[in-house]
């Protein structure tokens, strides 16, 4: 499974290294840090940059207020004489100090609040909330201002007063994230090896609530920086501390409006825009690190398909008379930016008869799902077909248009997908996504009571009964919410099914109900399948023919009883020895050291020889071909690996 | 109790409460998770504890780690009475009795590098008396555990590795206490079968290396039946047979068990038999069944399973079940 390979890279950044490279890809990012830094530097460096001091009216002439822009005065002059642009540079210090004074105390409440609720629970969990609940509807704005304006006036008193207002979306946001970290595995974890509360909070909670926090951190800023300038703007600001909004307060308040002096409100105008919009860009690119998925494409189909169309004509390919499906030497590549191309899938050939079940078997990460997804052209925009063909009823699948291909999907192929169980929408009911997906794929269908009666129908076929349409997906168990979505993948009366590992979240016997539905239904039906698993038992009890992928390549293709009892391919017999056999009990269990390659980093030779147990030279240097197999009863045995032209 | 019997459990009942049916309803619910369950365990022994989901097992699991507080019961461990402690004395007895757990991508915090956790059971118990002394058993506890050498997984994070490792790391980081009982919970549930051979066989190892106990939780017989030395197979909220693995599986007696057996995929196509599969799920534990709990899905229930709870019947020293059909 390439792409979730590819989707895991994408996912968790190794915490420092990979944070600026993840964080540099947001552009709009990038904007808010430049803004920041530069409004930063600018307040930091205010005595020393700016032009005039902004207290004195130095070098303007005393009845000179409300001078335009001008080369001494960039932006003009104040009531008093003063340089705007000076004191706009002052004013960044005091609008900035409060504000991250002011979001530290804020989110510091915020957060302390959230975890401790969230990891406590119950009684504490319950009077935290309830206050928290309280302060978000007094509305925090006039409040400030009643308090700022009975208390003395001073910049420490301000940002006191904003920063105990505020936490409360914090300590909401915190508690939900709490609740969520304390339900994980690693909790309990810590908590069995006799790790107390506190350590919990400061090594589990904390650093997995931090990401919320330092977001939270961010926004609040601007909030406390519109904040205080609303409060200087009405007045109630620190008089000994010019800000933005006492810049704005003065001009209004002296009649900036009435003689045109624009320039006197534009300039802390601004600066208010300047600090919020670069806060809420820094924002936006820390999401885009915390959640890098908002934004990434991986599983839309949509890239045009590369096809080769001179497919190469390899002698042995497996030939069978009038498929139903025919996969002739099929290649799939990931295409890496800036890196050579990772071959996913390369020269896979198998045939499907109508009521034919066929075992897909390999370990994570040998490709089983990008073959079947390359099947539907379902692949993630990064994967490409670049050789060969799927013959359907006639029709190469990899050379259709994408509305040629819409037509296929579901319709004539349908899929059963591995974590589908969780894919049904919780808030309606089994009996209408079951609709759904009939009318969804079959415009054309009535939508009267034959619908209905064709839900019933479906979930009759997989063995539910008739009053479980109405109900919702929790009240099905996992057994249930497989078979629903068979009973969804059967909808359109496909040909055939894609099982992608159906069974391997479930229980032994449930597993069992599983494959025996499966089983019957094509006898039933005469639908052929495709079980896709990495569980050679189960590919066992019910497959006719099994292929084994190792790597992105056929290992060994052949019918069942060969695979079983005859197998040729080293990683088979070795995949073999490592099943427990009951029938065999007491025998040690053999294991495949190590793992399979990765797509990045394919071994020259043979993709098994690093693991493979009877390697030899050639193995390690040179890609062994298919070879046809003809010492079996098998229609078709063939397999890839040097051992066996050697004995040829 | 037998002075091998390191750990015992008697009449062991857990009920968790559940939703009332409706609004103006009286009857308080419980949900029967585990209701009475008796076993031993010896030293350097291996159980199996098998069953669906819904049986009871996990919740049994988190008794014996003691996070969870029995309803009712007795919980013994080397002669100590352990039922009810205090966090202090509990903390005492993690030391010898560590849990693993199904999910090796959910029980590892992704903010930590693989030292750290490690060695983070050596600082909640501040074993050691410098960092010299802990590195040294961080390194012995992941060697035992595969992870060879050291030096290379110290810095990584957990997803840098694989299933099979992430589950090695787990082990690891119970290994480091040096305990005398492993819980594991379906430790290879969640792993391809030709990684969970490994992690098997590890286990299998370390009770012979550190005779450490194994109580191997999981719904897949077919996963430990080489290795463990007695099985326990467990139905709603009860062990419904106990035997050594032979017994069990050569001579089962519960029509449960025998279904559990039956559906167990054999690795070979001439070998497919007629498997007995049980239609339904684990009835919920709220209302149980009336008589045998297994009745309503049982297939060979007579009459009177619907109506007499059956009692446990010794076959032998060793193998006990409880089913009526048994009763001469």
């Amino acid at each position: 499974m390439s792409i979730q390979t590819v989707e895991v890279k994408a996912k968790v950044p190794s915490p420092s290294t990979n944070f600026w490279q993840t964080y540099r890809q947001s552009k709009l990012g990038i904007a808010g840090l430049v803004l920041l830094l530069v409004i930063t530097v600018i307040a930091i460096f205010a005595p020393v940059l700016s032009p005039y001091d902004p207290k004195s009216s130095a070098g303007v002439g005393a009845g000179q207020v409300y001078n335009p822009p001008s080369a001494a005065h960039w932006l003009g002059t104040d009531d008093a004489g003063r340089d705007v642009f000076s004191n706009f540079m002052y004013g960044a210090r005091v609008s900035l100090l409060v504000g991250f004074f002011a979001s530290f105390i804020s989110v510091g409440i915020g957060g302390t609040i959230g975890i401790v609720a969230g990891y406590y629970g119950g009684r504490v969990e319950n009077i935290l909330m309830r206050f928290t609940d309280t302060m978000l509807v007094i509305p925090d704005l006039p409040l400030i201002v009643v308090i700022v304006a009975l208390t003395k006036p001073s910049l420490l008193n301000i940002i006191f007063v904003i920063g105990i207002f505020g936490w409360t979306t914090t300590a909401r946001m915190v508690r939900s994230q709490t609740l969520a970290v304390k339900s994980r595995k690693f909790v309990l974890r810590a908590r069995a090896i006799g790790a107390g509360r506190r350590h919990i909070i400061r090594h589990h909670i904390l650093p997995l609530v931090m990401p919320i926090l330092v977001v939270q951190a961010v926004l609040v800023v601007s909030v406390a920086v519109l904040n205080e300038s609303t409060l200087s703007f009405l007045g109630l600001g620190d008089p000994t501390a010019l800000s933005w909004g006492q810049m704005l307060n003065y001009a209004f308040a002296r009649g900036a409006m009435s003689t045109g002096a624009w320039w006197a409100l534009v300039a802390p105008g601004i600066g208010i825009i300047w600090v919020v919009l670069g806060l809420t860009l820094v924002g936006q690119g820390l999401e885009h690190v915390l959640n890098p998925r908002l934004d990434t494409h991986h599983l839309m189909p949509g890239r045009p398909v590369v096809v080769n169309h001179e497919a190469s004509g390899e002698s042995e390919n497996p030939t069978e008379k009038n498929p139903l499906l025919e996969v002739r030497n099929l290649s799939i590549n990931y295409i890496n930016e800036g890196k050579p191309p990772a071959r996913a899938v390369e020269n896979i050939s198998f045939t499907l008869k109508e009521g034919e079940l066929i075992g897909l078997v390999g370990e994570s990460g040998c490709g089983k799902t990008t073959l079947m997804l390359a099947l539907l052209r379902l692949l993630p925009s990064a994967g490409q077909i670049v050789n060969g063909q799927v013959i359907f009823s006639g029709k190469d699948l990899t050379a259709l248009n994408e509305q040629e291909i819409n037509a296929v999907r579901w319709k004539d192929i349908s899929i059963v997908f591995q974590g589908a169980m969780n894919a049904l929408n919780p808030v309606r009911t089994v009996g209408d996504q079951i609709a759904e997906a009939i009318i969804k794929h079959m415009p054309g269908f009535p939508r009267d009571q034959r619908l209905q009666e064709r839900v019933i129908e479906l979930l009759d076929l997989v063995g539910i009964a008739a009053d479980h349409k109405e109900h919702y997906p929790h009240q099905y168990s996992g057994g249930m919410r497989q078979r629903a979505m068979i009973a969804m993948a059967l909808a359109c009366n496909p040909q055939i099914i894609i099982a992608d590992e159906p069974t391997t979240a479930l229980d032994v016997m449930i597993q069992a109900q599983i494959l025996e539905l499966l089983d019957s239904l094509r006898k039933k039906l005469g639908l052929a399948i495709i079980f896709v698993t990495h569980d050679l038992g189960v590919v066992a009890e019910i497959c006719d023919k099994v292929l084994v992928m190792y790597g992105g390549v056929t290992a060994e293709y052949a019918d069942v009883d060969i695979i079983y009892n005859e197998s040729r391919h080293p990683y088979t017999q070795e995949l073999l020895k490592a099943f427990p056999d009951l029938t065999k009990p007491k025998k040690k269990l053999s294991s495949i050291p190590g793992y399979p390659p990765r797509l990045d980093a394919l071994p020259i030779g043979c993709r098994f020889a690093p693991r493979c147990r009877l390697a030899f030279a050639r193995c390690h240097t040179e890609q062994p071909l298919l070879q046809k197999l003809n010492d079996s009863q098998s229609a078709v045995h063939i397999a890839s690996c040097h051992l066996l032209e050697v004995s040829k | 109790m037998s002075k091998d019997h390191f750990l015992e459990v008697r009449g062991l009942k857990k009920y968790f409460d559940a939703d009332r049916p409706s609004f103006f309803s009286r009857e308080a619910r419980h949900v029967h998770a585990v209701d009475g369950v008796d076993f031993q365990l010896r030293h350097s022994e291996v159980i199996a504890l098998v069953g669906e989901s819904g049986c009871g097992k996990s919740t049994l699991a988190l008794l014996l780690m003691g996070l969870e507080e029995p309803t009712e019961g007795y919980i013994s461990f080397e002669g100590r009475d352990i039922t009810h402690l205090n966090d202090n004395e509990r903390k005492g007895l993690r030391r010898k009795i560590q849990m693993i757990f199904q999910d090796p991508y959910e029980s590892l915090n992704p903010t930590q590098t693989i030292e750290e956790i490690i060695n983070e059971p050596l600082v909640v118990h501040g074993i050691g008396n410098n960092k010299i002394e802990r590195d040294e058993r961080v390194k012995k506890a992941m060697e035992d555990s595969g992870l060879k050498p050291a030096e290379v997984y110290l810095q990584r994070f957990p997803h840098e590795l694989s299933g099979g490792q992430r589950q090695r790391v787990v082990i690891a980081a119970a290994l480091v206490l040096e305990p005398e009982i492993l819980l594991a919970d379906e430790p290879v549930s969640m792993l391809d079968v030709s990684i969970r051979a490994e992690i098997i066989n590890l286990l299998a190892e370390l009770r012979i290396t550190r005779q450490i106990a194994v109580i191997f939780i999981t719904h897949d017989l077919g996963s430990v039946g080489f290795f463990a030395d007695r099985v326990a197979v467990m139905y709603l909220g009860r062990i419904v047979e106990i035997g050594t693995m032979l017994e069990v599986l050569e001579k089962t007696q519960h029509p449960y068990t025998k279904a559990l057996i039956s559906v167990i995929p054999v690795p070979n196509p001439r070998l497919r038999h007629e498997r007995i599969i049980l239609q339904g799920e684990t009835p919920n534990p709220i209302d149980l069944p009336s008589g045998c709990r297994f009745h309503p899905r049982c297939p060979l229930a007579i009459a009177t399973c619907k109506v007499s709870d059956p009692p446990f019947i010794t076959l032998s020293k060793t193998h006990q079940a409880a089913c009526l059909l048994l009763v001469k």
